[in-house]
């Protein structure tokens, strides 16, 4: 695997394993999924320089527009647990016990 | 100048590293911000500019700061440090599982070094992510339709998610 390539696997991969073990704050869990869009971000702005199809470089723009979307209303609900809660600790989300 | 990509590339695992493996949501920022500088520095340097200060722009100016002040709502006043032993088990926990993950699946041949640049086409007269973008507003008008209202009905949701007193989408706030 090329050096460049492994570089944004592994921090897809560190992103979403980090999402998987967040461990107090919901916001930690927030950002790893930012970290998660950047780093599909890059592989896709760098497909159309590998492939030299120039109409692809309009997909990581869009990708940017609906992550934007993603992020507001990932923040939204962040203040909604600050507000009910007091605070957006993990250990608050507790209405399904398994 | 390959080297120098490379070198950006592994900066860039290094802070998403540091995102994952955050003690505390402000350095869970930072290593957002540093991942996101050195992603913006590899495109520059194969030349797709736009894209790159298209991120900065969006992402860094607009997100990031959205973030940065969420945080200060939501985090700890007494924030855990990187000397913290979960951390760095954490961050030990995430660089084994992606080694193991190359590994068993047979990927380790790193010798296939090589960046191709923007101008490695032939001759041009616009730059290859200029004419790009530039799709989206003439034969991908549809889908910055599609983008443009998403982004408005993003801001709808928002304001009925956080419509306090029992009047919005989640009863409880």
């Amino acid at each position: 695997m090329s050096p460049l390539h492994f570089s944004f696997y592994s921090a897809f991969t560190f992103s979403s394993l980090g999402l998987a073990f967040h461990r107090t704050h919901l916001i930690s869990a927030l950002l790893c999924l930012e970290s998660m869009m950047l780093s599909m971000f890059i592989p896709l702005s760098i497909w159309p320089v590998e492939n030299q199809t120039p109409s692809f470089a309009l997909v990581p723009i869009l990708m940017l527009a609906f992550s934007a979307c993603e992020t507001g209303t990932g923040l939204a609900m962040l203040v909604a647990s600050a507000r009910t809660h007091g605070s957006d600790h993990l250990h608050n989300l507790n209405l399904l016990q398994c | 100048m390959t080297y120098f990509v490379i070198f950006l590339g592994i900066c860039f695992m290094l802070g998403v590293l540091a995102v994952a493996s955050n003690p505390s949501p402000y350095y869970g920022v930072v290593g957002l911000v540093v991942a996101s500088v050195m992603g913006c520095g590899w495109l520059v340097s194969l030349g797709v500019s736009f894209v790159s200060l298209a991120l900065f722009l969006v992402y860094l100016g607009g997100m990031l700061v959205v973030f940065v002040y969420s945080v200060s709502l939501a985090a700890d006043p007494y924030p855990e440090a990187w000397g913290d032993w979960r951390v760095v088990g954490y961050g030990l926990g995430f660089v084994l599982v992606v080694w193991m993950g190359v590994v068993l699946g047979g990927l380790v041949d790193f010798w296939k070094v090589g960046v191709v640049t923007v101008d490695g086409g032939g001759v041009s007269f616009v730059r290859l992510d200029f004419s790009g973008v530039a799709v989206f507003y003439s034969c991908g008008v549809g889908l910055f339709l599609v983008a443009g209202w998403g982004l408005l009905l993003a801001l709808f949701v928002v304001l009925e998610l956080v419509r306090g007193l029992s009047r919005g989408a989640i009863r409880a706030v």
